[in-house]
């Protein structure tokens, strides 16, 4: 009975901005109420509320899955995504060697042609051989590699690393396919040693010292020189012996990493020469083959 | 008017808005469709009933906007939008005198005005609620209440835009809602003739 008289009461009372009102502060009351408060019950007359706008929301979603499907989840453990991925990883190592491969034979190619740019029109025919490997005896540290008597090659024919570098000549006669080279820093060389930073194109190669270079332990070569000869450390070591072709001669041997006193020659000196490269380091070489006799 | 009608066009409204809204989105603003049939209630209503028709469909949109709670549980806050839809109604009825009401393009701009009002309404209670109970996190934390009203500005530019083709539609529905058409008759000399 009061609560029917309180109702009429305020339906009386509470009319047009008032009413506003009234609603307004109980919106703001309801606002700020703790969630203790209201979860026991809002979210109950939400789900009442929604019950009639569930077969619209379907009917709004089903068009829009037609006009816009929705986007699979992505499941990283799928055995499409594991192919995928695999495959992709194949690939980039197919490139990656395809990447390596190229690069390789820019090198080669490189050294080519400034063999040939140094070979000039004599004839002399170029090569490039890999090295597959050492003697299995090891006493004269001899090479290995893929050319052989069928390619033309033939004993001391000069190989050549990195387009300008003396690494050694064929050893004696050749295989079929395969030749074994003697490492430079295993033969006896006759060379000239030139400044570091180079020389003037017009001096003569007779006014740098000149000396001849014996292997030595640990991979060295040692000379004589005169006590008067201008040698330095660094200075570089350059081919002038006839005996390994024209192609080699002039070309880099190694450097100059000691000048130190002759105890049994006073007024000489012994130079200690290191290669600058190792053939049994290098994965692929130019031959430097001489044209058969008789050829023009 | 007729309150069944409004109901119904109120409840399509948060449908569409729940379901096939999401494909209209321009970038992250998604526009609301409720917006517009409360404004165009209210440019048409009387105005005694304009706070009152919005508080309504501001309550429904809170009902069906529950905030996800840290534990996982969904908690339905009833009051933000409620009164963000009063303040809101509150800035358009003002404008029914200076705007033609038919036109769609007032609607839209009527819109616009309601839409942001009634959000920077909705992120003030927010605010003064996490002011008060300290658990309390709204439906944008992370981030920050003035992010959010930024993001509901954009919405609000949104909504204003699909109002123009919504209100048109409405239009054609207008003899289905049983707004009023009386004039207020004055007397006047020809009346007097007459």
């Amino acid at each position: 009975m009061n609560a029917t008289k309180l109702l009429q009461y305020l339906s009386t009372r509470l009319r047009g901005p008032r009413l506003d009102g009234a609603l307004a502060v109980l919106a703001l009351v309801l606002a700020i109420l703790p969630a203790r408060a209201l979860a026991p019950w809002t979210g109950d007359v939400a789900r009442i509320v929604a019950v009639p706008i569930v077969p619209i929301m379907h009917l709004g979603m089903a068009l829009r899955e037609r006009i816009r499907p929705p986007r699979e989840v992505f499941d990283p453990r799928a055995p499409e995504v594991i192919e995928l991925e695999m495959a992709a990883e194949r690939y980039r190592t197919l490139f990656e060697q395809s990447r390596l491969k190229t690069e390789a034979l820019e090198r080669d190619l490189a050294a080519v042609k400034a063999v040939r740019a140094r070979a000039g029109s004599g004839g002399v025919q170029l090569e490039t051989a890999a090295v597959i490997g050492i003697d299995p005896t090891r006493r004269e540290g001899l090479v290995r590699i893929s050319l052989g008597a069928r390619h033309g090659v033939h004993r001391d024919a000069a190989v050549i690393l990195r387009g300008d570098i003396f690494g050694g000549v064929v050893a004696n006669d050749p295989a079929e396919f395969v030749s074994l080279v003697r490492p430079s820093v295993r033969c006896s060389l006759g060379v000239r040693i030139y400044p570091a930073e180079g020389v003037d194109a017009d001096r003569a190669p007779a006014v740098f010292p000149g000396t001849v270079l014996k292997p030595a332990d640990g991979g060295v070569w040692l000379g004589d020189l005169a006590s008067d000869a201008e040698v330095r450390e660094g200075q570089v070591v350059r081919l002038a012996d006839d005996r390994y072709g024209n192609v080699s001669k002039g070309m880099r041997v190694g450097r100059v990493r000691r000048v130190l006193p002759n105890d049994q020659v006073p007024l000489a000196r012994v130079v200690e020469v290191e290669p600058l490269a190792h053939l049994v380091d290098e994965a692929t070489v130019v031959v430097a083959i001489d044209p058969p006799e008789g050829t023009p | 008017m007729r309150w069944a009608v409004y109901i119904l066009f109120t409840l399509i409204a948060l449908a569409i808005d729940a379901s096939f809204g999401g494909i209209l989105k321009i970038g992250e603003s998604q526009p609301r469709f409720l917006p517009c049939v409360v404004v165009f209630a209210i440019l048409s209503a009387p105005r005694p009933y304009a706070v009152r028709i919005a508080m309504m469909a501001g309550l429904l949109a809170d009902l069906l906007s529950p905030v996800l709670r840290s534990d996982g549980t969904q908690l339905v806050v009833l009051g933000p939008w409620t009164l963000g839809f009063a303040l809101g109604s509150l800035a358009v009825v003002p404008l029914r005198t200076l705007l033609y009401r038919r036109n769609p393009i007032s609607s839209g701009f009527a819109t616009l005005v309601f839409s942001l009002l009634a959000s920077v309404v909705f992120v003030a209670v927010w605010v003064l609620r996490m002011l008060l109970l300290r658990d309390e996190t709204p439906s944008w934390w992370p981030g920050t209440g003035g992010g959010e009203v930024w993001r509901q500005a954009k919405v609000a530019l949104v909504n204003g835009l699909v109002a123009v083709p919504t209100v048109w539609l409405l239009e054609k529905t207008r003899p289905l809602w049983g707004f009023s058409t009386a004039k207020r008759v004055i007397p006047g000399a020809a009346r007097d003739l007459a």
